[in-house]
């Protein structure tokens, strides 16, 4: 129950986050993609499947924020939720440099999917914001390692 | 449970999942003009929520604004950049009018009307896979919008047009610089027609000018407006002005045109709040 909720909160956070930058400029959302971060906490500490599942969820919502195809980034979380749980249960991704590429690596994969899947599905030419969007692996990794740094601590002085 | 078991779950799972996702994009594409009902349905469960979020942040920043920074001046401020966006509005409208109406009678009954045509909205979403394709505005059904409703911007030159209505407070208004919209214009001077489509990149081409046409009959940097002829934009609004003409082996010339409204200072818009059907009964 008590994991439910951490969920819910790290979904909560993603939602609010979202809600409000791209009140003040739709374009801040091509630098950050909280929704996977929240996927890839959780995806390590719970598997593949929770990963999975919860990509599911946070993908859809993400295409709500992007008022786009619903399914096309859902599809690309729920494959890199579940990598995410199962490298992390093939190698330790905890160390901050390790943590650092592991996220790169997942979230460049995550959105070459996407842009992939985008393209396929209509066949326009995508928008990356003049090439903003390819930053957008980088400073999240960057976010994340960040995040996730003092969310472990938080959770080690809790417990 | 052994080890091979289990990951072929887990992978039975995943591949699930992946069925489930191709299946709601199937149900969506090709993406037409209309909202599917799985869209609408999503739209109508998170938009409240969304604009609750929405509401709480912004009556905290209005408590900032109304109690901390010279209040009166705020809201004369306010008050008066809503009257000059109606001012705007009613002075493009009634330039189009003016083209439209000869007796002053007919001009002063039409000025009434007017106002009340106007509904300023607000840009609160961009198409992901194209910036120049379409925007999500905050106004919806519950607000009268309707199908086809002519779009502009502040300073009243042609954003787009209503698509669909998403929800009850959104709607998605296709923007003139979207490759798959057609606007009929002709040149300001010499009244040459052509139809205008978007190239996707922010920039609009007009279509179909013969490329007999005299030098003399149209030059860059003439402006283009709406000539009522398609039934949804009214005559007369101004639409963008001639960047760049080209004759090449082709019946037609290579005619582009920069639209007049700025795609970085789309925040607030106007909706024309008239039916295109209405609009041109007469």
């Amino acid at each position: 129950m008590r994991d439910f909720i951490r969920v819910a909160i790290g979904i909560l956070a993603a939602f609010l986050f979202y809600t409000i930058f791209s009140r003040i400029s739709p374009f801040f959302l091509l630098f950050f993609n909280i929704f996977s971060l929240v996927v890839f906490y959780f995806a390590v500490e719970k598997g593949e499947i929770f990963g999975s599942c919860l990509g599911a969820a946070c993908g859809l919502l993400q295409d709500y924020f992007s008022f786009g195809i619903y399914g096309v980034a859902g599809l690309a979380k729920t494959i890199s939720g579940y990598l995410a749980g199962y490298i992390s249960k093939k190698i330790d991704v905890q160390p901050p440099i390790r943590n650092f590429f592991f996220l790169l690596i997942l979230l460049s994969f995550e959105l070459v999917l996407w842009a992939l899947l985008y393209s396929f599905i209509i066949p326009e030419t995508l928008n990356t914001g003049g090439g903003l969007i390819l930053f957008q692996p980088l400073i999240t990794a960057f976010l994340g390692i960040i995040s996730f740094f003092l969310l472990r601590k938080i959770k080690k002085n809790k417990y | 449970m052994p080890l091979f078991l289990k990951e072929r779950k887990n992978l039975t799972i995943l591949i699930a999942l992946i069925f489930f996702h191709f299946f709601l994009i199937s149900m969506q594409v090709p993406l037409g003009e209309n909202a599917s009902v799985f869209e609408k349905t999503v739209f109508s469960v998170f938009s409240p929520i969304r604009h609750g979020v929405l509401s709480f942040f912004k009556g905290i920043g209005n408590i900032w604004k109304n109690y901390f920074h010279l209040r009166n001046v705020q809201n004369q401020n306010e008050e008066m950049k809503e009257e000059i966006f109606y001012l705007r509005q009613e002075n493009n409208l009634l330039r189009n009018a003016l083209q439209r109406f000869r007796s002053e009678r007919e001009i002063e009954e039409n000025l009434l009307a007017m106002h009340e045509n106007i509904l300023p909205a607000q840009v609160i979403g961009l198409d992901p896979s194209n910036y120049y394709k379409s925007v999500i505005i905050n106004r919806g059904t519950l607000d009268g919008i309707k199908r086809n409703m002519v779009v502009l911007d502040k300073n009243g030159n042609l954003v787009g047009r209503i698509i669909d209505s998403i929800s009850l407070k959104e709607a998605r208004v296709q923007l003139i610089t979207d490759n798959e919209s057609g606007i009929s214009v002709f040149t300001q001077m010499k009244r040459v027609q052509g139809i205008l489509e978007g190239d996707g990149k922010g920039q609009c081409l007009m279509q179909y000018v013969l490329a007999t046409t005299r030098p003399e009959e149209i030059s860059e940097g003439e402006d283009v407006i709406t000539s009522g002829y398609d039934r949804i934009y009214p005559l007369g609004i101004r639409v963008g002005r001639i960047l760049l003409i080209a004759s090449n082996a082709s019946l037609h010339k290579h005619i582009i045109v920069e639209p007049y409204f700025d795609f970085r200072f789309l925040d607030q818009i106007a909706v024309i709040m008239k039916d295109p059907k209405e609009l041109f009964k007469d």
